[in-house]
């Protein structure tokens, strides 16, 4: 994938942060399941992919020193299922920049799309700044 | 999967222990190596006062209870909206669960809309909201 960081003063509503792809490999996969104490079912669990768009997130914003982004409110649909093997392509956009007194929040949407471009899952995280 | 669906029925409970391994697996598995969840010099110097678990690890638990009870239903259909309260931390035990609060049916396609929560040991919310799954139902 991509590795660019992106300073949180250059984050504007509609800023789009660089493209992640992914392939979701069997091994990928596996390592995901155990960590989450999980079970196969022969597709992709669709909060591994999420779990992929949130760690591309986090890479892609480089943050003030000494910043907790705390995760605060996750919205998600997961449209389609994703056989292992698949690749797909997260795409995360600033939606809100709000600035509330010591306290910065950002609501990032985030669009996940399979190699044929079609969406198999989209969502919106809500990322709370406290200074 | 579960073969009825019902307004009251309970779903769960997953239960899970949380361990720093745990936090250390989900880092590696999801490349999100925030030192908040895997640097205990760090956190401890936080707001926080020690490491915490991913919110996205506690999802999951959540989303795997939901494929128990509804399969493919949830993943290609499956609605989501969670709110993090509070940090689940290594030593905690974890129990999902949640209620379907009602059913409704668009288009010819039957739903279920639940209300889940994530609970500590000592029955603190960790993460709560609410989930939407088609099932295979007959409500009008």
């Amino acid at each position: 994938m991509q590795d660019k960081s992106v300073s949180y003063a250059e984050l504007a509503p509609g800023y789009e942060l660089p493209s992640a792809t992914y392939e979701l490999s069997e091994a990928l996969v596996s390592k995901y399941l155990r960590a989450v104490d999980g079970s196969g079912d022969g597709f992709v669990p669709p909060l591994a992919i999420t779990a992929c768009a949130i760690a591309a997130m986090a890479r892609s914003l480089s943050l003030p020193p000494d910043t907790v982004a705390i995760h605060a409110s996750q919205d998600l649909e997961f449209l389609k299922l994703v056989p292992i093997g698949a690749t797909v392509e997260c795409r995360i956009k600033v939606a809100q920049k709000i600035e509330r007194g010591r306290m910065s929040m950002l609501i990032m949407e985030l669009e996940i799309l399979d190699r044929g471009g079609e969406r198999v899952q989209t969502g919106k995280a809500t990322i709370a700044l406290p200074s | 999967m579960l073969t009825e669906i019902k307004e009251g029925m309970t779903l769960g409970p997953v239960a899970k222990h949380i361990t720093q391994e745990t936090i250390n697996l989900y880092a590696e598995a999801s490349g999100d190596c925030n030192p908040i969840h895997v640097d205990e010099a760090f956190a401890a110097k936080t707001p926080f006062g020690g490491t915490i678990a991913h919110g996205m690890l506690n999802l999951a638990y959540v989303s795997e209870m939901m494929t128990s009870a509804f399969g493919e239903n949830w993943l290609s259909g499956g609605k989501l909206r969670a709110k993090f309260k509070e940090s689940a931390r290594p030593g905690d035990s974890l129990s999902v669960s949640a209620e379907v609060i009602s059913l409704e049916k668009r288009d010819g396609v039957s739903y279920a809309n639940c209300s889940f929560e994530c609970r500590n040991q000592k029955g603190e919310i960790i993460v709560a909201g609410e989930t939407t799954a088609k099932f295979a139902g007959d409500k009008e």
